[in-house]
């Protein structure tokens, strides 16, 4: 067995330890790359470098994070209540998978991939049409706050549960980033459950990604140790949602 | 009318060169080409189905969708998608492009390139005639056998109530005043209209029945209005809408028309034209409105696709002539159950845009996905959002979002969850028309990628 290999398993080994409690039981063909991936297990950062930890989050405060791959935006939000925990959800193939919750102190930060399940609307360095909107303002999407919404076609996401869809013409939640919290209450992301639009994202956006990572390889390099997680409003030059 | 010398000496040459030709022919009359259908016509050049073969008639909003998410959904289906275009031009934000706030490059897009992309085949060929017994299509490129057929060859135009089938009148204002809703030649007609115009009254019509894209005449008269204001044209647009009143985002369009473009936008609601004169250039209207012009882009009402009845699946609806005669709720024609229709042929009162058409493909392909597969389906609404533009640099936009629901006692359907966006000033109006452009390049994806 090359050297090279073996890194590669025990790297793979160490992940599936990692990531175990968050498995979910029996609802998943395992690991099939459609509804639940194992990236590399990164630790998110805040602005200075320093490992994330729950206090300097903001309550519905809209953060991106770059995971699992240098160009494929995610969102962090510490919502005002406890996520709801247990949620069956489907994919608009009507693959069922179950999504456990949020972590955390009350179990109130949710983590998903940025990515519009419908068009594949997402954050870039330029603008986003997609982002959270708090619990007392509404939207041209949804009647509620309290909800993630994308502006680009009105769709509308739970983030209490799993990001699924409350309205609009998107068919499938959003995928969610498997996060967990270690002892020193640093946040970490390990995995991708649900329907994540990675390749077709890539496939996409080539000339945008081109523009801001230099070439398509380098936008679909896998993040390895850490992960900045910055302000949408940060993240993005401009927010546009209504 | 005396002959000339010179006209009798005319005369005789084409004579002498017809007989000549009538010679000839009767020569050979055996060797002339006959039409195609006393030869029997060729299979197209299309691989074995491995699967149910769908076919789907035209790749628009609808029948791209279809496709692709047929393929999606039941990947055994062997999808053909028969385009006569070799080229998708978008109509939907063609009004920008009309006003240079877009590029061409935006509004096209390569039908290849989707067929890549989704697992299907582009056949780029005209469909002439369908024979629902064998299940055979017709097409200027062969004989194409189907399964299911998918029927969304989009609209055609009306021009009865204007012509009372004078075909002379009907040929001259599609020839020279096109009405720009069917894209191709028509918006490069009307794109150099507006370009080369100097002055006067530039003519726009809002038709009566279910017409596509509601707003877009009104977000063209902004458009071309904005136009001649920041070109210093003196000329005004004259919007002649047969509707009492500005049928969708009214509050949006009036106060932009009042606001922006007093002195451009001449609104004339309720009003019928009972006439055009084109050698003088004159509209009348029942309204008694006599209006010359200059240049105009004449509106007529639609019907669905003469493609419908050739298939004899066609009906008049509440709205227009010859729409698709189906199911509302499974798109299957009620003729045959093979056949499906979808996009602007349909005969429900949806909005026909862009964004309907697309939702609707959506849901046609998982309603035939499933018939194919043996599973159940459930209705889902279509969606309408639909943005327009105001005004350009920054373009300015105002919104709508609506599904619909059937409504048992008045047996049609109503919008659901309308909520519309009509304040086109500030920071709002600049956010809509941001979202205008990445609306659009959504859609593309979701139709191309």
């Amino acid at each position: 067995m090359e050297r090279r290999s073996f890194f590669k398993i025990c790297a793979k080994g160490t992940l599936l330890i990692a990531v175990s409690p968050y498995f979910i039981e029996g609802y998943l063909k395992a690991d099939d790359g459609r509804l639940f991936k194992s990236f590399n297990r990164v630790k998110l950062l805040d602005c200075y470098g320093n490992p994330l930890k729950e206090d300097i989050l903001q309550e519905e405060t809209t953060y991106v994070f770059n995971y699992p791959y240098a160009s494929t935006p995610c969102f962090l939000i510490k919502l005002s209540e406890p996520a709801t925990k247990e949620i069956r959800l489907r994919d608009e193939e009507g693959n069922e998978y179950m999504w456990k919750g949020g972590v955390g102190k009350d179990k109130k930060v949710v983590a998903y991939s940025a990515i519009c399940p419908h068009q594949l609307a997402h954050p870039n360095p330029n603008e986003s049409f997609i982002g959270y909107i708090p619990k007392e303002k509404k939207s041209m999407a949804y009647k509620k706050g309290g909800v993630i919404v994308c502006a680009s076609h009105l769709s509308a996401f739970d983030p209490k549960m799993g990001a699924k869809v409350l309205a609009g013409p998107a068919k499938e939640p959003m995928a969610s980033i498997v996060l967990d919290v270690d002892e020193d209450g640093v946040f970490w992301a390990n995995a991708v459950l649900g329907p994540a639009k990675f390749f077709d994202y890539f496939k996409s956006f080539k000339p945008e990604l081109k523009e801001f990572y230099k070439n398509i390889r380098k936008a679909k390099k896998l993040v390895s140790l850490g992960a900045v997680v910055k302000p949408l409003e940060i993240y993005s030059k401009e927010v546009v949602i209504y | 009318m005396a002959l000339s010398r010179r006209d009798l000496l005319k005369i005789s040459t084409i004579l002498a060169a017809s007989t000549a030709f009538g010679s000839e022919h009767s020569k050979k009359d055996d060797d002339i080409k006959k039409s195609v259908s006393s030869y029997g016509v060729q299979n197209a050049p299309l691989p074995k189905p491995k699967g149910p073969r769908v076919v789907i008639v035209g790749g628009g909003w609808s029948g791209l969708a279809v496709a692709k998410y047929l393929k999606k959904f039941s990947p055994k289906t062997d999808v053909v998608l028969i385009e006569k275009r070799s080229v998708f031009i978008s109509c939907p934000l063609s009004n920008l492009w009309l006003v240079d706030l877009i590029d061409l490059q935006f509004l096209t897009h390569d039908y290849l390139q989707a067929s890549q992309n989704n697992g299907y085949i582009y056949f780029n060929a005209t469909v002439y005639d369908i024979d629902r017994v064998s299940k055979k299509v017709f097409t200027n490129e062969g004989v194409v056998s189907y399964d299911y057929l998918v029927l969304a060859p989009g609209i055609d135009y009306d021009y009865e109530e204007w012509t009372k089938g004078d075909v002379e009148l009907e040929t001259k204002l599609r020839g020279f005043y096109p009405a720009g809703f069917i894209p191709g030649s028509e918006h490069f007609t009307l794109k150099r209209k507006i370009e080369e115009f100097e002055e006067g009254n530039f003519v726009l019509t809002v038709p009566g029945g279910n017409y596509r894209c509601l707003p877009a005449p009104y977000e063209r008269a902004s458009l071309i209005a904005w136009y001649m204001k920041k070109e210093g044209i003196k000329g005004k647009v004259v919007l002649i809408d047969e509707n009492p009143d500005i049928t969708i985002k009214k509050d949006g369009f009036s106060s932009a028309f009042n606001e922006l473009y007093k002195e451009y936008i001449e609104y004339l609601p309720g009003s019928k034209i009972t006439g055009i004169d084109l050698d003088k250039k004159r509209v009348v209207t029942d309204m008694g409105d006599e209006i010359d012009f200059t240049d105009a882009s004449f509106y007529p009402r639609i019907r669905g696709s003469k493609l419908l009845e050739v298939a004899g699946v066609a009906k008049d609806s509440a709205f227009n002539k010859k729409e698709a005669d189906i199911d509302p709720f499974t798109y299957q024609s009620k003729e045959d159950p093979y056949i499906y229709c979808a996009g602007d042929v349909r005969p429900m009162g949806f909005s026909k845009s862009g964004n309907t058409a697309n939702s609707e493909g959506h849901l046609v392909a998982k309603i035939i996905a499933s018939i194919i597969d043996g599973k159940e389906f459930k209705w889902d609404s279509p969606i309408t959002v639909c943005y327009s533009a105001v005004s350009g640099e920054p373009i300015r936009a105002i919104s709508v979002n609506a599904k619909y629901a059937y409504d048992k006692k008045k047996k049609a359907f109503t919008f659901k969850d309308a909520s519309t966006m009509e304040n086109w000033k500030g920071r709002q109006g600049i956010m809509s028309g941001k979202g205008l452009l990445e609306w659009a390049k959504g859609m593309y994806r979701d139709m191309f990628m």
